[in-house]
């Protein structure tokens, strides 16, 4: 089974990986974010079962990457905002201060 | 090829497999933000069922709570905050688009390949689906202690900044000096309005 | 004490201080730069005559130092020093003061050129290089010198560089050197390879091929050797065929023919052969070699020069033709006849040199159809010059002849072939001669040159100091007086006893002389055959002497025009091919500059998928790997 949970893994990865480079709804660009660390969350649990020494250490290491994900959105959606009120859109293509 | 016996897992795996890549396959292709945001909790649910099915009771639960719950309801209130109006309204770059897909095909037949060939030994039998709650919160406060409360100051700290970022600026601030702040000061005062115009129709 | 001798590295120091504070002064300093470089050429000469003077003592050996380290290769040790034989003093002397006489004599020539400091500091580069080959004691140290006397050349030659021909001339004087400096340079490569321990200094050199330690080098090698330094001697003294660049070097100043391209610099050749004579002698091909190229050349630039009108073209090929008398000496085994010679060569072919100077500077031409009748203005020149013409053409008492004497004699002895093409150059010699002397000196002036008038006495003294030098420098070594040639090979002055040969040498090289003199002066100032005999009968051999041979003409022929064709298609390709790599290499960049330019927009997403194809590469290339490797 290992190998089907890994494949759905980076089947999520990619999926996360395309929006998040492709969308250009601020917002929808972090959801990608958030699915691209899902699957990482997803690789930890599997590797926690079916790995070569299975134990609970990879649950214990999602929680913290669910924890840090979490985080990772507040602030996230916090600068989206902040950005908002700066700009008046929330279209990354507009988002190109890193040019000046 | 893929030599899998067709047990209940299986089927249980692949009911949550399609849960999961169907709903991350609607949250790119939908049009509209809040589509995307509920499409995008399906996701999670169904994540959430796959970890039961690896015996992960209490990450389950957590992904229930935080991201099904907590981190779906922050998008929607982003959403909010933001002009969530103008998600239809995308230019397209083809050449873009047509790259990044490539990019990511080709991350997939990577990592495919890498799965494929590689010969994972196996297991050793999984045990501590039982008292699995358990055994994860001797885990934290036993092995785990310095970084679980590292992350509960990290968490701290980020909401606290979070707030700081998206609090409204006072206006004393944004009328305070002309020159240098006037386009960063200019900014506010017209999205703000339009979110007042629009919370009052 | 040989306090003077083990002091003779000073000598060079005074023209490379000369030089040095010269250049430093810069072009306004005039009076002072003429006083500075004759004084550094004069404190050179001074101590030079005192070195010999301590040499001429009856228990001088040869002193050479070697202290100083240059290149320390593992256990190889490169030293440089210096070293005096009678050889060297001998040169030092005949150096400095050629060198010190051009000085005094180019404060009066050059003195209305604006680049006075300059001519002045490249003359005291020149001594001190010149001295420098002279002192060095290892053959590397020598070719060091011999390139830097080469430069002092190329940009004397190029003096007045606004005259295209002068230009021309300076590149052609470069390049055709550098074909025989190129040939040295194989020389000391393979005596570096061959010798035992790397060993380039001149003490093992000697000891090498003279003691009969046959078995170091084989016989092949050994002529192979000889023949490269012998092609080294050939393209700096002016030998066939690489002559062609002397005569053009007249383009430079007078008192730069009369130092560089007659006294000295051109002798460097000889030197050389004398120097290592010991290689030269171990083969005897190489030996052969060396006296017959030098006996063609002897007679090829005799017969050349009979047919100039250019008062300096005709001495120009004359010291082509006395270096190959030099030439043949030393391949005949004799190198005290070719040192000899080098040594009255340089006193009266300076001496000419400077009495031609004298002449162009009081009419302006250099044409001698032009000129006519100067002897009763010019007094002093036209005795000195007399002087001179008559050392040349081997009439006694003057120097030249006993130094051709010397030759001829051994050529007798050796090989009557070249005794025969000797004596031939020898008449030929002495009716170019004379028929430049008549045609200067003689008979009424041929064009308007009303304000002739002597030079001043600064460019007479130096005539007159030379010209006395000329009469009788020469008695050094006579048939019946072989001093020179014990002094120069180290041993007990014999009596050498040349018996019947000499005496016949003696006569029938007195008797071409004053045969071609009688000829000149029957052609050119009694006119009882006229002038135009020759140009009647033979018009087209005339041309072909007039113009050497042609041997210009061959070298366009044979070697530049091939060199120009190739150099065209490299050209072709250089332009499209290379050319075009360089420019497509350019666009690329630019393109690839442009694309970059349109990428870094600011918009992370961009980077992001940048980075992520930078990514997939990457672990492609990595994971390829394992397919082709």
């Amino acid at each position: 089974m290992l190998p089907s949970y890994l494949t759905m893994a980076a089947i999520l990865f990619c999926i996360g990986l395309y929006g998040a480079l492709v969308k250009r709804n601020a917002v929808v660009v972090l959801l990608s974010v958030e699915l691209m660390l899902n699957a990482v969350n997803l690789n930890l649990i599997v590797f926690s079962k079916y790995g070569v020494a299975p134990s609970l250490t990879g649950q214990v290491f999602s929680l913290f990457t669910i924890t840090v994900a979490a985080a990772e959105a507040a602030v996230g959606v916090a600068i989206l905002i902040a950005l908002f009120r700066a700009k008046g859109t929330v279209n990354v293509d507009e988002y190109d201060e890193m040019r000046r | 090829m893929f030599n899998i016996e067709f047990n209940g897992e299986f089927a249980a795996f692949f009911i949550f497999s399609t849960i999961i890549v169907c709903g991350a396959v609607l949250m790119i292709s939908l049009q509209k933000v809040v589509h995307m945001v509920i499409s995008m909790a399906g996701v999670f649910l169904g994540l959430a069922g796959m970890f039961v099915l690896l015996e992960a009771e209490f990450v389950a639960f957590v992904q229930v709570l935080i991201y099904a719950g907590a981190v779906s309801i922050l998008m929607i209130f982003g959403i909010m905050m933001t002009n969530h109006q103008d998600a239809g309204g995308e230019k397209v770059l083809p050449l873009h688009e047509g790259l990044a897909a490539i990019g990511a095909l080709a991350l997939f037949g990577l990592l495919f390949y890498a799965i494929r060939t590689t010969d994972f030994p196996d297991p050793l039998p999984f045990q501590g689906g039982e008292e699995n709650t358990m055994k994860i919160g001797q885990l934290l406060y036993t092995g785990y202690i310095v970084p679980f409360e590292l992350l509960s100051i990290l968490l701290t700290v980020a909401f606290i900044g979070s707030i700081a970022i998206a609090r409204r600026l006072p206006e004393k601030i944004n009328g305070a000096s002309g020159g240098d702040n006037a386009g960063i000061g200019g900014g506010p005062a017209g999205p703000t309005a339009q979110l007042q115009t629009k919370e009052a129709e | 004490m040989e306090f003077y001798t083990q002091s003779a590295w000073l000598i060079p120091i005074f023209p490379l201080a000369a030089f040095l504070l010269l250049i430093a002064l810069g072009r306004s300093y005039r009076t002072t730069a003429m006083l500075l470089g004759s004084a550094g050429s004069l404190a050179a000469f001074v101590l030079s005559l005192l070195v010999l003077f301590e040499r001429l003592g009856p228990d001088a050996v040869d002193y050479s130092i070697r202290s100083f380290k240059w290149i320390v290769i593992g256990d190889y040790t490169l030293r440089l020093g210096f070293e005096v034989t009678n050889l060297t003093s001998l040169m030092l002397v005949v150096i400095t003061g050629v060198s010190l006489a051009v000085n005094v004599y180019s404060a009066g020539y050059m003195k209305n050129d604006e680049r006075l400091t300059v001519f002045y500091g490249y003359v005291a580069l020149f001594t001190f290089s010149m001295i420098g080959l002279v002192l060095a004691d290892n053959i590397l140290l020598l070719y060091i010198f011999w390139e830097l006397v080469g430069v002092c050349s190329f940009l004397l030659i190029g003096f007045w560089y606004a005259r295209p021909s002068a230009r021309a001339a300076a590149k052609k004087a470069f390049i055709v050197t550098r074909i025989g400096d190129a040939g040295l340079l194989l020389a000391i490569l393979l005596l570096f390879w061959y010798m035992p321990g790397h060993a380039l200094d001149f003490t093992s050199i000697y000891n090498v091929f003279h003691e009969g330690q046959s078995g170091v080098m084989t016989s092949g090698i050994t002529t192979f050797i000889a023949l490269l330094i012998l092609l080294g001697a050939i393209g700096k003294s002016g030998q066939f065929p690489l002559h062609v660049w002397l005569p053009d070097a007249m383009e430079g100043p007078t008192p730069i023919s009369a130092l560089i391209h007659a006294a000295t610099m051109v002798a460097a050749g000889v030197f050389l052969l004398a120097r290592t004579f010991d290689i030269v002698s171990a083969s005897e091909a190489a030996m052969q070699t060396t006296a017959y190229i030098g006996g063609f050349t002897a007679i090829f630039a005799a017969t050349i020069a009979l047919a100039q009108n250019d008062i300096k073209r005709i001495l120009a090929y004359s010291t082509v033709s006395q270096l190959g008398y030099m030439v043949m000496a030393i391949g005949l085994g004799s190198v005290s006849g070719g040192i000899f010679h080098l040594f009255t060569h340089a006193f009266f072919k300076a001496l000419l040199f400077l009495g031609a100077g004298s002449i162009i500077h009081a009419v302006h031409t250099q044409d001698i159809r032009e000129m006519g009748g100067l002897g009763a203005k010019m007094k002093t020149t036209a005795w000195t010059f007399a002087i001179g013409a008559l050392a040349l053409s081997g009439i006694p008492p003057f120097s030249g002849f006993w130094s051709k004497d010397a030759i001829l004699t051994t050529a007798l002895d050796e090989n009557p072939v070249l005794f025969v093409v000797g004596l031939a150059a020898a008449f030929c010699t002495a009716l170019y001669m004379s028929r430049l002397f008549f045609l200067v000196f003689a008979g009424k002036p041929r064009s308007g040159h009303a304000a002739v008038k002597e030079s001043a006495a600064v460019m007479t003294i130096p005539m007159i100091i030379l010209a006395a030098l000329s009469v009788v420098a020469g008695f050094i070594e006579t048939p019946w007086n072989g001093w020179l040639s014990g002094w120069l090979s180290g041993s007990e002055a014999v009596e050498t006893v040349h018996g019947g040969s000499s005496i016949a040498a003696m006569v029938a090289s007195i008797g071409v002389g004053a045969l071609g003199i009688y000829l000149g002066w029957l052609f050119f100032v009694k006119k009882s055959i006229g002038s135009g005999f020759m140009a009647a009968k033979l018009p087209s051999l005339l041309r072909a002497v007039e113009r050497g041979y042609y041997i210009d003409e061959w070298y366009r022929v044979i070697i530049v025009k091939p060199l120009r064709g190739l150099g065209s298609t490299l050209a072709v390709f250089d332009e499209y091919v290379i050319g075009g790599t360089v420019r497509m290499t350019g666009a690329l960049t630019t393109a690839a500059g442009r694309f970059a330019a349109r990428l870094s927009n600011g918009k992370v997403q961009t980077y992001g998928l940048a980075a992520l194809i930078g990514c997939i590469v990457l672990i492609a290339v990595i994971v390829g790997r394992r397919f082709w490797s």
